[in-house]
């Protein structure tokens, strides 16, 4: 046992000085005491609904993985669609999302960890539609961490010493432990996290197999969460294999059947991704062109669904589902 | 091993990196392009117990070869077999730990501290050019305990400042500049690789040690914005062989997205290496 020597002093040696997400963790408890449906009753319900309930203009979004990689790609499209504004997106491990969502009038602030910069977002920097603070992409998923626990920061062993975190919420302190300088960021709780699943239940009990992001980081930490799921499944097979649920019902508000929700990416296990698909949304946002491709993918149609039926076919969804031969580990 | 005769440039990069790759040594590689495809590279090739992990937390995968376009991580065939699956959390926190020996990063600018910066060129906020961000590598960068970084030898690139630091290096030079930003003790940068030379670092400084034999060390120089230090044995790299070109061409960047010819290409004329 260490015995207390002199007080140490707690002093703050560097700060941040860009906009961060208010920290509230016991506003957060009380968000989650009184929203929170505790009882098992379905959250069943279409992406319209789930958008249209859970998605609110000057949100903060985070979305899981991204577009080309098991995206909630049909929830994102209905975002898109329903022409949420002025929401500010975690823009981690993300080639195109943010530029999709920016182009589209959709998001107005990000926190970057990794996002494409490309045409779309110079111009919106430029003409002041759209504010940047920095971060990488294990500093935004150790915030989710952080948040996730409940707890207001989380020291962390990078970051330190960059220009980024002079553009961010980070803090320099002197560790009452040790004596060491060490990092602090700021916790991240997002207002809506969106998140595909490779299955669930109606109450919201989910699995994901493979690797991810922060999928069970999000969850936790959002206050309103969405999971779009390839599969639905009765609660007795959730029930039959625990040790396979990677986000528990309580945490979920809104529960959407979405297969192939991951168009044009994949979703491992289940589907590959659709190489054309994946270079044309590419090419839309190098080329400056995400307009055209949003009134061809996105606003013609009333549901995911129906562009996936009228834009892409069955055909191609087999031929997809057909290529995707590493199957081991994606199931309970 | 049969030496090459025609390869472009920054396929000669990808050769060196290989030739760094060890044994029994956890490689983080950053991203899914370059990095990747170099530790594969001197995995298949030299290093058959080399172990990687990806910024999804996939430790030490057996990858189904070549990757389809862009699905480097998280996609099935590039976390095939692996021994754990895991999150980024679960990476950035087993470098926290001490877990990976080397980060292996590429990068739009690097400076003579080895700081990197992968988010913008001009002054910060003004009418530069953003990029992309740090995304994996500034974890990468501060918690491996080597790392090695793989740029263009341009003097655009080379500079002796960065405009932005995205990820540290050595950041002002001092001692202990790292650990007074809160960083782990004793990391740091490596190496440096690029398609002409190999530099270490010498008191926190970059120092050229090694060059390609169809360019002069004064011609590297001419392509730093400041002069390194250049050790008094300069090194002369290998060129690379028919074998890695193979796997590189066939296996792993089959599309060439980043080992194009960018740069220009290096051919055999019966008698000595010359750039096209």
């Amino acid at each position: 046992m260490t015995a207390p020597s002199a007080p140490r002093k707690l002093s703050i040696l560097r700060e941040g000085t860009s906009q961060y997400l208010a920290v509230d963790p016991d506003g957060f408890r009380a968000h989650i005491r009184d929203n929170k449906q505790r009882a098992l009753k379905s959250r069943l319900m279409t992406a319209k609904e789930a958008v249209e309930r859970f998605v609110s203009d000057g949100d903060y979004l985070t979305y899981e993985c991204n577009y080309l990689m098991r995206g909630p790609n049909e929830v994102v499209h209905e975002i898109i669609r329903q022409g949420k504004k002025r929401l500010w997106a975690a823009g981690k491990f993300t080639y195109v999302d943010v530029a999709l969502l920016v182009d589209a009038g959709c998001v107005s602030r990000a926190d970057c960890g990794f996002f494409l910069s490309a045409p779309p977002i110079d111009r919106a920097l430029k003409e002041g539609r759209l504010e940047v603070f920095e971060y990488s992409n294990v500093i935004m998923t150790l915030r989710l961490q952080a948040g996730a626990m409940g707890v207001p920061f989380l020291p962390v062993r990078s970051f330190g010493g960059t220009d980024g975190f002079d553009h961010s919420g980070a803090k320099l302190i002197t560790d009452p432990y040790t004596g060491d300088p060490i990092t602090i960021v700021p916790a991240l709780n997002p207002d809506v996290a969106v998140i595909h699943a490779h299955q669930a239940d109606v109450f919201g009990n989910a699995r994901i197999f493979g690797t991810g992001v922060s999928d069970v980081e999000s969850a936790l930490a959002s206050k309103k969460v969405i999971i779009s799921a390839e599969e639905i499944v009765e609660t007795a097979e959730i029930r039959r294999n625990p040790g396979a649920t990677s986000i528990p019902y309580y945490a979920v508000d809104a529960v959407v059947h979405s297969p192939y929700g991951s168009y044009p990416g994949t979703c491992p296990g289940y589907y590959g991704s659709d190489p054309e698909g994946v270079f044309e949304v590419f090419r839309a946002i190098m080329s400056d062109q995400v307009q055209p491709y949003l009134d061809k993918w996105i606003r013609p149609f009333e549901t995911f669904e129906q562009m996936l039926d009228e834009r892409v076919g069955k055909p191609k969804l087999e031929a997809m589902r057909a290529r995707e031969t590493a199957r081991e580990g994606y199931s309970a | 091993m049969t030496r090459a005769e025609a390869f472009s440039e920054r396929e000669v990069a990808r050769s060196t990196v290989a030739h760094l790759i060890e044994d029994g040594r956890t490689y983080w590689a950053a991203g899914g392009g370059t990095p990747l495809y170099a530790v594969l590279l001197g995995q298949k090739l030299y290093a058959p117990d080399a172990q990687y992990v990806t910024e999804d937390g996939v430790i030490s995968p057996e990858p189904l070869l070549p990757f389809e376009p862009m699905m480097t991580m998280v996609a099935s065939r590039a976390v095939h077999h692996a021994l754990q699956w895991g999150t980024m959390n679960s990476a950035g926190v087993h470098a926290q730990l001490g877990h990976m020996d080397y980060g292996v990063l590429n990068t739009l600018q690097v400076d003579q501290h080895g700081n990197i910066n992968s988010t913008f060129l001009g002054e910060y906020g003004g009418s530069g050019r953003r990029f992309g961000g740090p995304g994996g590598a500034d974890t990468i960068a501060a918690c491996c305990w080597r790392t090695i970084l793989i740029t263009d030898q341009d003097r655009r690139k080379f500079v002796k400042q960065v405009d932005f630091i995205s990820s540290p290096g050595f950041l002002d030079g001092t001692p202990g500049a790292r650990e007074r930003a809160g960083l782990p003790r004793d990391t740091g940068p490596w190496r440096v690789v690029t398609p002409w030379a190999m530099y270490d670092y010498s008191e926190r400084r970059l120092r050229l040690i090694a060059r390609v034999p169809w360019v002069s060390v004064e011609e590297i120089l001419a392509e730093c914005e400041w002069k390194p230090l250049v050790a008094s044995e300069v090194q002369v790299l290998e060129p690379p062989t028919e074998e890695e070109l193979q796997l590189l061409r066939t296996e792993l960047d089959v599309r060439g997205q980043t080992t194009d010819a960018a740069g220009g290409w290096i051919t055999w004329d019966g008698e000595q290496y010359v750039r096209a």
